[in-house]
């Protein structure tokens, strides 16, 4: 693999390639560049993970011509297949070197940082969500459980903005989290359940699954189960497989005009 | 695009435990019996429900700190929604 990336920088192929690399016993994110090509020996492939994409683009926003190369995992591909929906990558400047992801059929062995989530204390799985389940375990709950453990949850937030920051198609240059208008900026706690119930409206149809906000998360919100079941809904509804399709979402406006049919979809 | 967000909407919080809260209908002006017919039933039916909890897990929250209060626990909840 380092060979490959060595000849893809020496021939051009790509002009930087992200990976990671051991700094003070850290794997950290790394440009790898041909100027500095010595370096890729010291390329590292484990469990640990980051949105490689995401500082893919921001380079390419500064230099849109520039070609990268990077390392992916599955929920890199997604993010990257919803990246070049947004149009905030080019395909065409983006190659991917695949590595070892989730266990299967093919490779027993698997690398990744969210392979084995925390059991819950007793705490938690009394009056909080348990952050390994499905979300039809949370429909078991009958409604006053549903709301009161969801609170739980959202009041324990201290809007750290660690899940939009770390989250790979979180791309937008004004953030609503940010608007004062919408969120209270400055005060703390933060208002929930808005402030979480607003990024999951935003991740409709964008999220990929990889539950990087929630391995970043301080307080272990268990926002993948959140957004999971968002886009269960965007999946049921609207038949949208979101990381999959290639095609932008239900809830966007193709086009130079609105092309929408006034019929109603499903009555709830 | 307003029925798809609205139905989206109505799935979410109805996984987040404030189901039957938003309701979505397209009524002409002319249309003054029907207007007449949603706006009563939605009334009832919000009236069923009960006042909305949100404002109660925000007041608990100001009068105890940050911490989640011990005042609106499970059973509690249960007692008071049901």
């Amino acid at each position: 693999m380092k060979d490959t990336i060595k000849q893809w920088l020496n021939e051009g192929i790509v002009d930087l390639f992200i990976g990671y690399k051991k700094v003070m016993e850290h794997p950290l994110p790394h440009c790898f560049t041909k100027a500095n090509i010595e370096e890729v020996d010291d390329l590292i492939i484990g469990p640990s993970r980051y949105a490689l994409e995401k500082i893919a683009t921001h380079i390419s926003a500064l230099k849109p011509d520039i070609k990268i190369g990077m390392l992916a995992r599955d929920c890199n591909q997604r993010a990257l297949s919803v990246l070049y929906i947004w149009n905030q990558l080019n395909p065409e400047n983006v190659r991917t070197l695949n590595v070892n992801c989730c266990p299967s059929n093919l490779s027993k062995h698997g690398d990744c940082s969210y392979l084995e989530p925390e059991t819950p204390g007793v705490n938690k799985q009394l009056v909080g969500m348990d952050n390994t389940v499905d979300p039809r375990d949370i429909e078991g709950f009958d409604q006053p459980q549903r709301l009161s453990r969801w609170m739980y949850e959202f009041q324990k937030c201290i809007k750290c903005y660690g899940c939009r920051n770390i989250c790979p198609v979180c791309f937008c240059q004004e953030c609503s989290l940010e608007h004062p208008e919408l969120v209270g900026t400055g005060a703390l706690p933060p208002e929930v359940p808005i402030f979480h119930l607003v990024r999951a409206v935003h991740m409709a149809g964008r999220c990929i699954d990889c539950g990087l906000c929630e391995d970043a998360c301080p307080v272990d919100i268990p926002l993948r189960l959140l957004y999971r079941k968002v886009n269960e809904i965007v999946r049921n509804v609207f038949d949208y497989e979101t990381g999959s399709c290639d095609n932008q979402p239900p809830f966007s406006i193709l086009g130079d005009k609105a092309t929408l049919e006034p019929k109603p979809l499903m009555r709830a | 695009m307003t029925i798809k967000r609205i139905t989206f909407l109505q799935e979410l919080l109805a996984f987040m435990g404030l189901e039957g809260r938003l309701h979505l209908e397209w009524i002409s002006s002319a249309e003054a019996q029907k207007f007449v017919r949603v706006i009563t039933d939605f009334t009832e039916k919000i009236r069923a429900l009960g006042p909305n909890p949100l404002p109660d897990y925000a007041m608990a929250a100001r009068a105890f700190g940050s911490d989640f209060p011990s005042a609106i626990t499970i059973g509690d909840a249960d007692e008071r929604y049901n």
